[in-house]
């Protein structure tokens, strides 16, 4: 493992960061529900119960943060990790938006396509056949078999 | 009797060709993603939940059921062949069964697997139509005071299950219930944290959240960290018959196996890999030669097989009579339960007995079929990992966007989806158990309406909670709980068992 740099290397542990994001939350949950009406205990408004879980997210995520600038492992963020992490998600993105105008056939290539950028070793002819089998079984098994109701064409 | 007119209506409804078939097919299904390493049960159940909405609630159910048992029978499958578990729950099977598969018993590994599992499956069927009524029973008396209270046992059992911190379990725990919470308030019809997003008044759905976290997290981290070679034993499975003495010594510990899953089981965060561990430990333990383990030891295989599908049949139970999910499985269950108008509770089986029986019938049906289907096509299965990581999860995402789009025709549902992914490989990373958060989820809303009806009720006053005798019971199996895990001793055996 390489050194970590010297300044923000506590940023690197696990524990540390899982805090920060439960910290995080529960702050933006405090800020969103800064105008929810709590009402009372024996009539709890709409308020009550979600900042009352917010400032207990919140105690806790600073504990966490504190055990683990005490101990806790190191993690590591490097190239390949960005690589599945932007085009995994962006592989669905492209689907959502184009199954509704353009049918589930064109969404199904569109994700086949991004989502073979998500591996690193993908080979463009294995990926071409791969979209054409998932089209395939797309249609028989969702389309034909199950008789879902989903555009398959685009609409013109 | 009741208990047999009880099974009859169940069998009458679960025998029809429909039904069957729909059993039939969910099995096959399960089988075929839970072969494939990298997609475990949780996520398996959410992809696949779409096929069923547009059934009668049954059919839906029973093949739902199918799907979970067929994954867990499934996981087993590659376990042996491929020393990688298809399933958590089978990762225990690797160690015994994959020796015996590379000292040329892969098919006695396979049939023991098989034969375990059906007879813990047939066991647990029974389990359930026997203690099904008389806790459904009890939960017909609780109120919400009582309710509550449950609920809290259940997310400290799960909290207490989940590998790793304990605190981060329980953040994860609130993360889940605060998630749960998005929406309109049900009760003040008050808009909660939908930050100005009309499709969100509707809350969060939990297929995408399930699939996002469980299902493309998952996919990411793979993607990341690659796995190792395969280790394919395949050549050798021309033998499925067991010898006289690996059927002596596989027998009762499959007996032990299936009392061991019976039991953790039902409790609340127990279920299939909870059971599989411990039905390993006590092999072990109870062995004359304990050095034979590891290196191909029949029990090795009996024992935690027909652990885990015990456990995985008996956590039923608890959803099906009281609507309290044990494990995540059962959690995304109650949510099928409900998009099919149902609403979970003691009350299912009083009001739709046939519903219930007829489940309950199938179970058993199922893992008959799966007997089946399972020793014949295991060719097929085989065939099925030699597809490479790299095409297989094209798939993987298609079929998940393909699921989540169904459930609404909605896209925004699988823009959450992809958003949920990163956050489960978030989660992943930062070595936070996804589990607690979906029972969070899930229970969210219903903890919320009991804990405001209990203060109604009391006015105010939370020692509600302890003057009822029931609640007050389950607030200090909570805490005991809590205490127990804190204690050093406990705390060391239980990174033990999950250390695998």
């Amino acid at each position: 493992m390489p050194a970590p740099p010297p300044r923000f290397h506590f940023l690197r542990r696990a524990d540390v960061l899982a805090g920060l994001l439960f910290i995080a939350v529960a702050v933006i949950g405090l800020w969103a529900s800064r105008d929810y009406p709590i009402g009372t205990t024996t009539r709890m408004g709409t308020g009550y119960v979600p900042r009352l879980l917010c400032w207990i997210l919140l105690a806790l995520g600073a504990l966490i943060v504190v055990q683990g600038l005490r101990a806790g492992g190191f993690i590591e963020l490097g190239r390949p990790i960005w690589r599945a992490m932007v085009f995994v998600p962006l592989s669905l993105l492209v689907f959502a938006f184009l199954i509704g105008p353009f049918g589930v056939v064109a969404a199904t290539v569109a994700l086949v396509l991004v989502g073979a950028l998500a591996g690193r070793e993908s080979r463009p002819l294995e990926v071409v056949a791969a979209a054409v089998l998932l089209v395939v079984l797309t249609l028989t098994i969702f389309v034909w078999g199950v008789g879902l109701p989903i555009p398959v064409w685009p609409e013109w | 009797m009741d208990f047999l007119a009880n099974l009859a209506l169940g069998f009458g409804v679960a025998l029809t060709p429909a039904n069957l078939g729909f059993a039939l097919v969910g099995c096959l299904v399960g089988t075929l993603v839970g072969v494939l390493p990298g997609i475990g049960p949780v996520a398996t159940v959410a992809m696949l939940l779409p096929l069923t909405f547009h059934l009668e609630p049954v059919s839906g159910l029973i093949m739902l059921a199918g799907i979970f048992y067929g994954a867990q029978y499934g996981g087993s499958t590659t376990a042996v062949l491929v020393n990688m578990p298809g399933e958590t729950s089978s990762v225990v099977t690797c160690i015994d069964g994959h020796q015996m598969a590379r000292n040329g018993r892969a098919g006695a590994a396979l049939t023991v697997a098989a034969l375990g599992s059906f007879f813990a499956g047939t066991v647990a069927t029974f389990m359930i139509a026997l203690f099904a009524p008389p806790l459904a029973k009890v939960g017909q008396s609780f109120g919400a005071p009582e309710y509550f209270s449950l609920m809290v046992v259940g997310l400290i059992a799960a909290v207490v299950l989940a590998h790793g911190s304990i605190i981060k379990a329980v953040a994860m725990v609130l993360l889940g219930l605060l998630l749960g919470l998005v929406g309109t308030d049900g009760q003040t019809g008050g808009q909660r944290f939908t930050f100005g997003i009309t499709i969100l008044s509707d809350g969060i759905g939990f297929v995408p959240l399930a699939i996002g976290v469980f299902g493309l997290g998952e996919v990411i981290a793979n993607l990341v960290h690659p796995q190792q070679r395969r280790d394919l034993v395949s050549s050798k499975i021309s033998n499925l018959w067991l010898t006289k003495e690996e059927f002596k010594q596989a027998w009762p510990a499959s007996v032990r196996g299936t009392l061991v899953g019976s039991i953790l089981g039902v409790l609340p965060g127990g279920g299939a890999t909870l059971s599989a561990f411990a039905g390993y430990v006590v092999e072990k333990k109870l062995a004359r030669d304990p050095s034979r383990f590891g290196k191909g030891a029949i029990e090795g295989v009996a024992g935690p097989e027909s652990a885990n599908n015990a456990g995985a049949q008996a956590s039923f139970i608890p959803m099906l009579t009281l609507g309290i999910p044990g494990n995540a499985v059962m959690a995304l269950m109650i949510g099928a339960l409900t998009i099919h108008g149902i609403q979970p509770g003691p009350q299912v089986m009083t009001e739709r007995p046939a519903l219930f029986w007829g489940m309950v019938a199938s179970m058993w049906i199922g893992n008959l079929m799966l007997v089946i289907i399972n020793l014949p096509m295991i060719g097929l299965w085989v065939q099925l990992l030699k597809v490479p990581y790299r095409q297989l999860y094209l798939a993987i995402l298609l079929f998940s966007a393909i699921g989540v789009y169904t459930v609404n025709n909605n896209s925004f549902e699988v823009i959450l989806t992809a958003l949920f992914g990163v956050l489960g490989y978030v989660f992943i990373r930062l070595e936070c158990e996804p589990a607690p958060l979906l029972l969070g989820f899930i229970l969210g809303p219903l903890m919320e309406e009991n804990l405001r009806r209990a203060m109604r009720i009391s006015g105010g006053d939370p020692m509600i909670f302890l003057n009822r005798p029931i609640s007050l019971g389950l607030l200090i199996a909570a805490a005991l709980l809590l205490l127990v895990v804190a204690l050093p001793f406990i705390r060391g055996k239980r990174d033990e068992v999950f250390q695998g």
